[in-house]
């Protein structure tokens, strides 16, 4: 296989980060896979950090030469995240399950496979125009489709945050599969959350990732979306990848270009930002860390006042 | 962001043990107060109240937080600590006693030793002639004493200026504002943008925060120096890394003091933070060091000129000598 890819997320003008992304391949499979963990739930950052977690772990064990049904693999292994974020729910007693939506994508011999639960979003992009896209699990999309709202009702519906398919929570989720995609060189695949997407029309987004150079122009179109989505920018994270022609040898001239030729065959290399939030960007200090500094500080004063 | 004035805790305020006498001075991160304790001793209470991010009206005890703004304050409490924490751990008649840390109506107050005095700032503004050698040369050698206790627990100041010099008894030297301290190998804060004073700062607290060091502390030091003479504020180091239009105080007051206390004063305030004295304990013993020519009067220019020109030479030969025996 031969690829090259960029993964990028932000913050925005949020707290917190609760976006979770990574991708990961060896010599013959590539994972990709990206969750947003629901605000206004407590812990979303957990059920997204769960949902990719399983999803490249279970990728990590199963590697064997390759995966042997994708879809499969997705079904089992999206499922395993709902499941596991249902038990973290219930060994901290929450009230409520956290949750978290999820797109992801394998590729293998040439041919990608996706599945998605929510709203965060699958573009498939041929020669700069959208080939394929998963539909949002959202209130806003079934409206649309109904004809009930247009296009741009929906871009400021109420409910337009509001959606049904997702990992966590009491129902059993959603999980919709693409179909079998045979891809071409110079093919480019994005994932991406709403943050990203909510103000980045398609042709924009298809017209940006028409280039070769892919860690230019996806920070390019974050900060496009992130200064559109003004001060109270959502998380945005997005994970692109431009697809080589396998079997010709050639070698394209970009330096991030990544051939999986030469990789052993027992190894996965996994991209994947820690867990938890970036210590350089800690916002918030909580009560117990108060407490636990004034008590530091007395004492300090208290030893030195002697 | 509309920057709004704060209000003060109303007189007579009983905050935890300690009774509210008046309003000290109004920052942008915080209210100074002097109150007294249960024993009747004076204390300077700092209250941390960012006007940016929390707001206190008019007859107001909790300042109102926005549920957008609690990270930001939350975060700039951290900081707060970090005075706390460096404070806590001083203890030097140079620089200020921290008493007592509390939290209460939903902020956090810090309790310090108050005496009365005035600031250098003040001090120099109201007693020009005051300013001799002398004077420069006792007061600086005794805050760097206080700034090497700082600088041996791993902390820089980094906010030093005339008026965070604090004057016990018009008498003794206390570095006061620790609000820009920070642990040398701590990171910085993302959400609030570093404090710093144009004039005072160094060139490295503008864009390479990664070179700030005891060098830091001692350009401003330097910057104080010169201040204290010139009774003005000198040029931002940004500006004369731009334009350097900041006269050498050697040229500037040639005559007036010391070559020697000059020489120290242009030295600390080098750009280069390489050149200028590296430790507060160089920087002592050139302020210690015994002046070689007597400071010549500028009454008489014309015949004392050629004389101090040759003095200014020879020290400079010597320094040199000086130098290439090390």
């Amino acid at each position: 296989m031969k690829f090259t890819i960029y993964q990028e997320s932000r913050t925005g003008k949020r707290a917190n980060n609760e976006d979770r992304l990574a991708h990961c391949y060896s010599r013959d499979s590539l994972l990709m896979v990206i969750a947003d963990g629901m605000g206004g739930h407590y812990y979303g950052e957990v059920a997204a950090q769960i949902a990719v977690q399983t999803l490249t772990q279970a990728f990590q064990r199963e590697f064997q030469t390759r995966i042997r049904d994708p879809f499969m693999f997705l079904q089992k292994e999206m499922l395993n995240a709902h499941r596991g974020i249902l038990d973290f729910a219930g060994k901290h007693h929450l009230l409520d399950s956290p949750r978290t939506t999820c797109v992801a994508c394998i590729i293998q011999n040439n041919i990608a496979y996706w599945a998605h639960s929510g709203d965060s979003r699958l573009y498939l992009l041929r020669k700069g125009k959208v080939l394929a896209q998963t539909r949002d699990h959202s209130r806003v999309r079934l409206l649309l489709d109904k004809g009930t709202i247009t296009v741009e009702e929906a871009a400021t519906h109420p409910d337009r945050n509001k959606i049904y398919g997702c990992l966590g929570g009491q129902q059993n989720p959603e999980i919709e599969f693409s179909r079998k995609m045979t891809l071409e060189a110079a093919d480019v695949l994005v994932l991406c959350t709403d943050g990203a997407w909510n103000e980045l029309p398609d042709d924009v987004l298809a017209a940006a990732l028409k280039t070769t150079n892919l860690s230019a122009a996806v920070p390019t179109l974050l900060s496009q979306a992130e200064g559109r989505s003004g001060p109270h920018a959502d998380n945005l994270s997005m994970i692109a990848v431009r697809w080589e022609d396998t079997y010709v040898d050639r070698s394209s001239g970009s330096s991030s270009l990544i051939s999986t030729k030469s990789m052993p065959r027992d190894t996965v290399a996994t991209q994947m930002d820690e867990f938890g939030r970036k210590p350089g960007h800690k916002t918030e200090l909580t009560e117990a860390e108060i407490e636990l500094a004034i008590e530091e500080i007395r004492s300090t004063i208290q030893k030195y006042s002697k | 962001m509309v920057q709004q004035a704060n209000h003060a805790l109303p007189v007579a305020f009983q905050l935890d043990e300690y009774r509210i006498e008046h309003q000290l001075s109004l920052g942008g991160f915080s209210i100074v107060y002097v109150a007294t304790d249960s024993q009747g001793t004076q204390v300077a209470i700092k209250e941390y109240l960012p006007n940016t991010l929390a707001l206190r009206g008019e007859g107001g005890i909790s300042p109102i937080i926005t549920e957008e703004h609690l990270p930001a304050f939350r975060y700039g409490m951290k900081c707060f600590f970090e005075e706390g924490r460096a404070l806590a751990g001083l203890s030097h008649p140079n620089v200020i006693r921290v008493l007592n840390f509390f939290r209460a109506n939903d902020t956090v107050y810090m309790v310090m030793e108050y005496e009365h005095g005035c600031t250098l700032q003040e001090l120099i503004q109201t007693n020009r002639p005051g300013v001799t050698e002398n004077f420069i040369r006792n007061v600086f050698t005794k805050m760097l004493n206080g700034l090497r206790e700082v600088h041996s627990h791993r902390l820089l100041h980094l906010d030093l200026k005339p008026s965070n010099i604090y004057m016990r008894n018009k008498h003794v030297p206390v570095l006061i504002d620790f609000g820009a301290a920070r642990q040398t190998l701590a990171c910085d804060t993302p959400m609030l943008k570093p404090m710093y004073t144009p004039g005072f700062a160094s060139p490295e607290h503008y864009n390479q925060r990664e070179l700030l060091g005891p060098w830091s502390d001692i350009y401003s030091v330097g910057a104080s120096m010169y201040a204290c003479i010139a009774a003005s504020t000198p040029q931002p180091a940004d500006a004369r890394l731009d334009k350097d239009h900041l006269p050498p105080a050697m040229v500037r007051w040639e005559g007036l003091y010391s070559d020697q206390l000059l020489e120290t004063i242009d030295w600390c305030l080098c750009l280069n933070h390489r050149y200028r004295p590296q430790s507060v304990f160089a920087l002592q013993k050139a302020l210690t060091e015994p002046v070689v020519a007597a400071p010549k009067m500028i009454s008489e220019p014309d015949v004392e000129q050629p004389l101090l020109k040759e003095n200014w030479f020879d020290q400079m030969v010597g320094k040199l000598k000086k130098s290439r025996n090390q």
